[in-house]
């Protein structure tokens, strides 16, 4: 088993400056990485997902470069965008002019109120090591705060970009901070983008208030070389709503971590995923459900297209605490494999301590219809349109539910190339 | 919990009495030495006893496995005796006459029809009491279309070539630490084989039942179903009441050639502890059917409602093409009980199906996990899975898991797992309440339509035992 000194996962990070405020959750992150080690498949865990790869590869800390985010710009989020490059805060790319008054947002390195918060849902005793990896080490990232009652009318964006230079693979901790105030209401896109081999090992935090309600796009377009770890915690009081989606097309090694904890009455949830797999790349969602307190919601919709030698990992867990009664708790994994060596492994879970409650979950693991590829071709279309259609057909219901109309059609386009559907842009 | 619910609660282990018998038993221990006592005992050959000490050494080096989602003291395998027999007064039983009266009473409580006018029932009984087979009945009725049916050791005896052919050679003695430990020190089991084309006349059946107190149970049952045979086997399981904890370890190897089918039911309620938890049977079996041949079928079906602690995944490797895995379970906890049980499943040939039907039933302070594996092989070209998982929790202090792993490697293979969780709900009952069916029955009701699917896959007898053990187990649960 290797050590994380082995792995050359940044000690040189140790030495960069940081606020002093975040010493305390920093110094008890690294006391917590003394004892941890990188997993084996022998981790329950990390059963289908070897590590292997990442261990073999030298990353040394990212730097500040010049990026050109053109493609990236959301119209709907042109004043209020944050850019962060190899986890550097890049004030010429980021534009916060339209940010309505009173909401915060800036880079965590200059937001002294937020230390309090860091690390608060992501705490060191309770994380893995790639979460206390980041706690212990990052440099900066970015604090997202809406008052109370307040509407944000605009999209907020904030993109990390990983961007490789020179012959060296690069790594990068970003860090994101996201408070909603009792009542607000927030649509935020976190976008993950790069250019070669690189890791990314990010944390979000989100705490969503009393009747507060965030709307959470998640997109992962890393480049097809890098590595990228994703940990969420977030945290729902009374009667918030948490909708987050994640979209992942990149990345040739991408593991997904939710951890949402449905901490007080009435809160709804909603988490769903989409990986879009091909080649060699390995997506695996790793997702914890904490129902703690009674008439508690959540839906969870995963999908997975999965072609070329490409491998997608599911492994849902919900769990019913005592007490929570009048959980309604639902769970879909559902898998569509496109080639003879693509594979699935999929464990939906369910540990339930509370009588009065609904709870389901399936899993469904296939092809495409042959029933339905008859009937498209009986209307005249070839045999490879009609899989694209259908192919595309199945992602589609979940990036139809994006509501920032810029990055759905973005998103759309990018899944028509993935599954050759471009021809089918007219009808879509 | 309410009234109703303490009532069950306290309710006494219905068949819990111990008979005095003298035991012929080995020291407590496990050495190679208790295991060359075993084999020298049994008079076995060789052979078996190297694969005894192999077995072993092999556990020797094994961890016992903690991935279950169950928690309990670990067995002491030193205080635990391997061997006991009843006292045998003469060599070998000639008629029923010389059979220990006290023995004859035993099996009397536990129903079993021995003698020759009660097997006219019409099942064939081996028993096996205390890890020795005293006596079988209808052996030369089912000799006559050469299946041979007996318990382990006289297969051992008369048959070795078939015992030595398919001896670990689906849970092979590497396994699982359990599994280990039961091929390095099994003392007996059942045996059948069914040959070439023949349709088993009726259902065999076997009673374990544990009996002398600190007696680790070891049993090992193989079937063999030749091409085109089929055979019904029936396990029924009830023990007497104890305050230490018996390990129970058993493997089943199931073999189905072309076109063979076994179906194989089990009915579980060994002593589960009292209600504090205190003593009950420690159940960790190995039980793995292996479809060899073409459209073979192996299909599981389980009651289990008895034991401290159940840990059990009876499983089917489908090798043969279009071959047929099925595997239908109602799992009961209740007080202290936990289990963690489910099936594997892995398709290994072309146009393999399996089904997965398991319903759990939590109550008291229980905790009830469904585990289970499908598994999809590059090769299984057209592989097909049905899965649906229910679960019924009773009481707000019991649990309710399941663990359902998928992999799926061939983009041929359809598989589905569903799984739902509920309480019997109050309109329901109420709806029974005002059609004047007093709410124990209703309940009753309710639970046996929960688990009809799993019911209406076993034997008819064994459906009516399930459905009164589980009436019985749960009366006045909910109100």
């Amino acid at each position: 088993m290797a050590t994380l000194t082995e792995c050359n996962l940044l000690p040189e990070l140790l030495v960069a400056p940081r606020p002093a405020a975040w010493e305390p959750v920093r110094k008890a992150a690294e006391t917590a990485l003394e004892g941890q080690e990188l997993p084996t498949t022998k981790h329950e865990d990390w059963k289908y997902t070897d590590l292997k790869s990442l261990r073999e590869t030298h990353f040394v800390p990212g730097q500040y470069r010049k990026v050109d985010i053109k493609e990236r710009i959301l119209p709907e989020a042109r004043g209020t965008r944050l850019v962060f490059v190899n986890g550097h805060f890049d004030p010429p790319c980021s534009n916060i002019s339209a940010l309505p008054s009173g909401v915060r947002m800036l880079r965590l390195a200059s937001a002294s109120e937020a230390a309090g918060a860091l690390g608060s849902l992501a705490t060191p005793e309770g994380s893995d090591v790639f979460t206390n990896l980041n706690t212990a080490r990052f440099t900066d990232g970015a604090y997202i705060f809406v008052p109370k009652n307040i509407h944000v009318e605009p999209v907020l964006h904030v993109l990390f970009v990983s961007d490789q230079e020179g012959a060296q693979p690069t790594c990068s901790l970003p860090r994101l901070l996201v408070v909603l105030e009792r009542g607000a209401t927030l649509n935020l896109v976190e976008e993950y983008w790069g250019h070669g081999c690189t890791l990314t090992n990010s944390v979000t935090e989100v705490l969503v208030r009393e009747g507060a309600e965030l709307v959470h796009e998640r997109i992962q377009r890393e480049s097809p070389e890098a590595f990228h770890f994703s940990s969420l915690r977030a945290r729902l009081d009374r009667d918030a709503r948490y909708i987050s989606r994640t979209i992942s097309l990149g990345a040739r090694f991408s593991r997904q971590a939710p951890h949402i904890v449905l901490a007080d009455e009435g809160t709804e949830l909603t988490l769903d995923g989409l990986a879009l797999l091909g080649e060699n790349q390995l997506a695996d969602t790793h997702s914890f459900i904490d129902h703690t307190k009674p008439h508690g919601t959540s839906r969870q919709l995963h999908k997975a297209i999965v072609d070329g030698k490409a491998r997608a990992v599911f492994n849902g867990r919900i769990f019913v605490r005592p007490g929570a009664q009048q959980t309604d708790a639902q769970q879909q994994s559902r898998n569509l494999l496109l080639s003879e060596e693509a594979q699935v492994d999929t464990k939906p879970e369910l540990e339930i301590f509370a009588d009065d409650v609904k709870c389901a979950h399936g899993a469904a693991v296939g092809q495409l219809d042959p029933e339905e590829l008859f009937y498209l071709q009986s209307r005249g279309l070839n045999l490879s349109t009609a899989q694209n259609l259908l192919t595309y057909g199945f992602a589609a219901d979940l990036l139809a539910r994006i509501p920032v109309a810029s990055l759905r059609r973005q998103l759309r386009q990018a899944v028509m190339a993935r599954t050759n559907a471009q021809d089918l842009a007219s009808m879509a | 919990m309410n009234s109703s619910l303490q009532q069950v609660t306290s309710q006494e282990y219905k068949y819990g009495f111990v008979t005095d018998i003298e035991s012929d038993s080995a020291p407590p221990g496990l050495s190679e030495d208790t295991i060359r006592f075993i084999s020298a005992k049994k008079g076995e050959p060789d052979w078996l006893l190297a694969f005894r000490l192999k077995a072993y050494r092999h556990w020797l080096t094994m961890k016992e496995p903690a991935w279950a989602n169950v928690h309990y003291e670990k067995p002491d395998f030193q205080k635990i005796v391997y061997y006991s027999a009843p006292k045998q007064k003469t060599p070998k039983y000639q008629s029923m006459a010389e059979v220990d009266p006290e023995l004859i009473r035993t099996f009397e409580k536990l129903g079993v029809p021995l003698n020759e006018q009660k097997a006219l029932a019409g099942v064939a009984v081996d028993v096996v009491f205390d890890s020795v087979s005293v006596t079988t009945t209808y052996k030369e009725k089912l000799s006559e279309v050469g299946i041979i049916f007996g318990s382990f050791s006289d297969a051992v005896r008369e048959h070795p070539e078939l015992v030595k052919k398919y001896l670990g050679s689906v849970v092979p003695f590497s396994d699982n630490f359990y599994a280990a430990l039961n091929s390095a020190v099994f003392t007996d089991g059942s045996f059948c084989f069914i040959p070439k084309g023949v349709t088993c006349p009726m259902d065999l059946s076997t009673y374990f039942r544990i009996n002398n107190k600190e007696s680790g149970q070891f049993e090992r049952t193989l079937i063999v179903a030749e091409e085109g045979a089929s055979v019904n086997y029936l396990e029924g399981c009830t023990a007497p009441q104890f305050d230490t904890n018996q390990l129970h370890a058993a493997v089943v190897e199931l073999v189905a050639l072309d076109d063979a089918s076994i179906k194989y039911s089990t009915v579980q309620n060994w002593y589960a502890g009292d209600k504090n938890g205190v003593g009950g049977i420690f159940n960790f079996v190995t039980k793995r059917g292996l479809c060899k041949g073409r459209n073979s079928k192996i299909s599981w079906t389980q009651v289990e409602t008895g034991s401290a602690i159940t840990w059990k995944y009876p499983g089917c490797l489908l090798v043969g093409e279009n071959s047929i895995g099925e595997f239908y379970s109602v799992a009961l906890t209740n007080h202290q009980q936990q289990a963690d049980t489910g099936t594997k499943m892995i398709h290994i040939g072309k146009n393999t199906k399996s089904t997965i039907i398991s319903k759990g039933i939590s109550a008291g302070n229980s905790s009830n996990s469904y585990r289970g594996l499908v598994k999809v092989m590059p090769k299984a070209e057209g592989a097909r899975n049905f899965s649906q998982c229910d679960s019924m929790l009773i009481g707000a202090k019991c649990s309710a898991n399941t663990f359902p792993y998928i992999e799926v490697q061939n983009k041929s293979a359809k598989v589905e797992h569903e799984a739902t969780t509920s309480k019997i709900g109050e309109e329901q009952l109420f709806y029974f309440q005002q059609r004047g069916i007093p709410a124990e029955d209703a309940i009753s009701m309710i639970i046996n339509g929960f688990c009809k699917d799993v019911f209406r896959e076993l034997p008819m007898e064994f459906a009516v035992e399930a459905t009164k053990l589980l009436s019985l187990k749960l009366e006045g649960s909910v109100g």
